[in-house]
């Protein structure tokens, strides 16, 4: 099978994931509202991020708990890149002069953003992606707790744990929207290239994949960097989204709260990924507006506050119960064709015909 | 196509669901976006509940230039994103002034959004110099008073009024605010002629044990005069306790973080122990309107004020309102002009000033409220004899 016929009929999942979430653009600007402008900001970042996770776990099979850390450099990178030197000299006098003097657009700094975690993603993965198994899982979980403890005592440099302000906050949502597009293409460009397919026969198969060839650590290094880059993208437009960075944003509650979007999601499956961050965003945003109160007639309903926490975590236990494997396993989205639904078996994930 | 129309479904609710804002010409809007979950809850809840009296005392007394105030809210869940959100919320349902988190770092995101509209913000008791011009912008205010005032304060009360000239500094570097109480305590203590340092030493919040620390304070040649503790809930009330339970028995000065009669109980018969505080929750303020307002807190919340950082929320809208009835408009820039004029303006927590480079309290009266055999009662009232520059503030 050669490798445009790949393409051809796999293209279809980005192009119809990026519809949807262009369609939800579209829904948010008839709509007008800022909070939900700022609510959709919030969904296309977590897009970014879970897409990312999704680019070395889905592919590789290894859970990494550390992906946080990548976001936590990105957003540190767009801060020093952006912040005006003037606030730079009082906030963080440790700056090397030349990053102090520096004041960039918020897109150039994204994206050296994004290469700046990429390329320490190379440079951690070079050592840990050798590990398989839950023996990676917890070393990429000590990557994040080091990361963390460096960015929360390098106060000349990073803050220390107080906010570090002055970012320019963007509220604009089609950088936004662009940046969740690139990720998906990025991913899927990843997972039909070579690396990609090796990547999954090793996940798939590790003593035939080996066999046949593939360097395992390798191409597991192709992902974690490729990845560690778009967390990197993520973190950095976070930043931009609200305006403010702290070590403790990229720590335990952003590693748990993506990850257990994109294994609801399914963890194996683009569409998992995206689906499972807009189905869930989409529920917790009903959930919020319940909390304020619906107005019935006359009445207003509302639900107790911290209720959609609840709420949350029981319908994420029964869609694992039901469908361990996530929403879409390893479906993915593409267009229909005769005699099939939506949703397809993916044929094309490297599973010889 | 099934998932589409699931998704198509739950579009079509969410679109429902939002309605739109309608802005109010003969109201004024107070918009709150404040932690009514998570653990900033247990601070906003009581300081917004003391800014609902004084709203409601307005209204009743006819409004805020001839308008009723309405409020508006929205939870920021003690999260930072949900934060800017809530923000944005309160502004697109009108508010002409937005409240934000008690902390700096939660209600940046707030203050921040509410920057960029061109709103006034108030954070609720936040003490880093950062909440407002400096961490925020020229629209933003902090009703509490500078945690470097509390050091400073408790540093030359102690001197004045207790000779002390040995002094010790124990510092919990946990969190800004902690590390503020010291900085103030640092820029007093040169002021104080033979005044001096004997020893300094640091711990985190959660450590389990200060031992080590204690035994250096047990080693110096004789006991401090005083111990500046810059320390705060809940870390503070062990610190306390094993410093007490060493048989230290040196005045221990702190923060306004400690105050409250809640957590006496866990260091049964603690003497020796001075809390700076901006009016007392233990019914005896040397003015009596603190005390009527304390009963009005009661019958509204049906409870007594836990600590004295339910104030500031009165103190805000109290200030806002009088500058708002000055510029005689709720634009933000002419209600800021208004703000940055008051000097010394008069509030039943002691008076309060605002300039052009400090939106925030870098002196004021603070009551004394020593704790002697566990029950607290205020014995003073100091305030510091310069204000604090905010060179010295921003370091």
């Amino acid at each position: 099978m050669t490798r445009t016929s790949i393409l051809r009929r796999t293209v279809a999942t980005p192009v119809l994931l990026s519809l949807i979430l262009v369609a939800l653009a579209l829904v948010t600007y008839l709509i007008g509202s800022r909070p939900f402008n700022q609510t959709m900001i919030d969904l296309f970042i977590r897009v970014i991020m879970v897409v990312g996770l999704y680019i070395f776990i889905g592919n590789s099979g290894v859970i990494s708990f550390g992906h946080t850390a990548f976001a936590c450099l990105g957003g540190y990178m767009a801060a020093w890149l952006t912040i005006p030197p003037m606030m730079k000299g009082t906030l963080l006098p440790g700056l090397p002069s030349w990053l102090a003097a520096i004041h960039l657009p918020f897109w150039v700094a994204a994206m050296i953003a994004a290469v700046w975690a990429g390329l320490w993603a190379l440079i951690f993965g070079r050592i840990l992606m050798r590990l398989s198994g839950i023996a990676a899982s917890i070393a990429t979980f000590a990557l994040l707790a080091m990361i963390n403890t460096i960015y929360s005592n390098w106060s000349s440099v990073t803050g220390g744990t107080s906010s570090v302000v002055g970012i320019p906050i963007v509220r604009a949502l089609w950088p936004y929207l662009i940046a969740a597009v690139v990720a998906i293409f990025v991913a899927w460009a990843h997972a039909i290239s070579r690396a990609g397919l090796a990547l999954r026969a090793a996940r798939d198969e590790p003593t035939a994949a080996m066999a046949s060839g593939i360097d395992i650590p390798r191409e597991r290094l192709v992902a974690f960097a490729l990845s560690g880059a778009v967390m990197g993208l993520g973190g950095a437009l976070y930043a931009h989204s609200i305006g403010v960075v702290t070590p403790d944003t990229f720590y335990l509650g952003l590693t748990f709260t993506t990850l257990s979007m994109l294994v609801v999601g399914g963890m194996s499956s683009l569409t998992g990924a995206v689906l499972g961050v807009v189905l869930l965003s989409l529920l917790i945003q009903v959930l919020r507006w319940l909390e304020a109160g619906v107005p019935i007639g006359t009445s207003s309903f509302a639900l107790p506050n911290g209720l959609q926490e609840i709420v949350l975590g029981i319908i994420m236990i029964l869609i694992l119960m039901r469908r361990p494997a996530g929403l879409f396993g390893r479906s993915e989205l593409t267009l229909p064709r005769p005699g099939q639904g939506g949703t397809t078996p993916r044929t094309t994930a490297g599973t010889p015909p | 196509m099934k998932l589409h129309g699931k998704l198509a479904a739950v579009l079509a609710i969410s679109t429902c669901l939002t309605t739109p804002a309608l802005a109010d010409g003969d109201t004024i809007t107070v918009g709150f976006a404040t932690a009514e979950s998570g653990f900033m809850q247990a601070y906003d809840k009581p300081a917004q509940d003391a800014a609902m009296i004084r709203i409601d005392e307005i209204n009743a007394a006819g409004g805020l230039l001839g308008k009723q105030i309405k409020v508006v809210t929205a939870d920021t869940k003690t999260d930072r994103a949900e934060g800017a959100k809530a923000g944005l919320s309160v502004i697109d349902q009108g508010a002409d002034l937005v409240v934000v988190s008690c902390d700096y770092d939660f209600g940046a995101p707030a203050a921040l959004a509410a920057e960029a509209a061109g709103k006034v913000s108030f954070f609720l008791c936040a003490e880093s110099i950062k909440a407002g011009i400096q961490g925020v912008g020229p629209h933003s205010f902090s009703a509490s008073v500078l945690a470097a005032v509390q050091g400073a304060t408790m540093a030359q009360w102690a001197y004045e009024k207790k000779g002390a000239r040995d002094f010790y500094r124990l510092l919990d570097n946990w969190t800004e605010y902690n590390k503020g109480i010291c900085d103030g305590f640092d820029w007093m203590l040169p002021k104080l002629p033979d005044a001096k340092l004997v020893g300094e030493d640091t711990f985190k919040n959660d450590d389990a044990s200060i031992a080590a620390q204690i035994t250096r304070i047990k080693s110096l040649p004789k006991e401090p005069d005083a111990i500046m503790l810059c320390t705060m809930m809940p870390g503070a009330v062990s610190a306390i306790k094993q410093i007490r339970a060493a048989g230290i028995t040196a005045p221990i000065l702190n923060g306004s973080g400690v105050d409250g009669s809640y957590w006496l109980s866990a260091v049964p018969d603690l003497s020796n122990f001075f809390v700076p505080v901006q009016g007392s929750i233990y019914g005896d303020d040397p003015n009596a309107d603190v005390t009527k307002f304390n009963a009005t807190y009661k019958t509204k919340t049906g409870g007594d004020p836990s600590s004295q950082y339910v104030y500031p929320g009165y103190v805000m809208i109290d200030l806002w309102a009088k500058a708002v009835e000055r510029a005689k408009s709720t634009d933000a820039d002419a209600v800021v002009a208004e703000l940055e004029k008051m000097k010394d303006e008069p509030t039943i927590f002691g008076t309060r000033t605002f300039t052009p480079e400090l939106h925030h309290q870098n002196q004021a009266r603070y009551l004394i409220v020593d704790v002697e055999k566990g029950q607290p009662k205020v014995v003073d009232q100091w305030t510091i004899s310069e204000p604090i520059p905010v060179s010295a503030l921003m370091k």
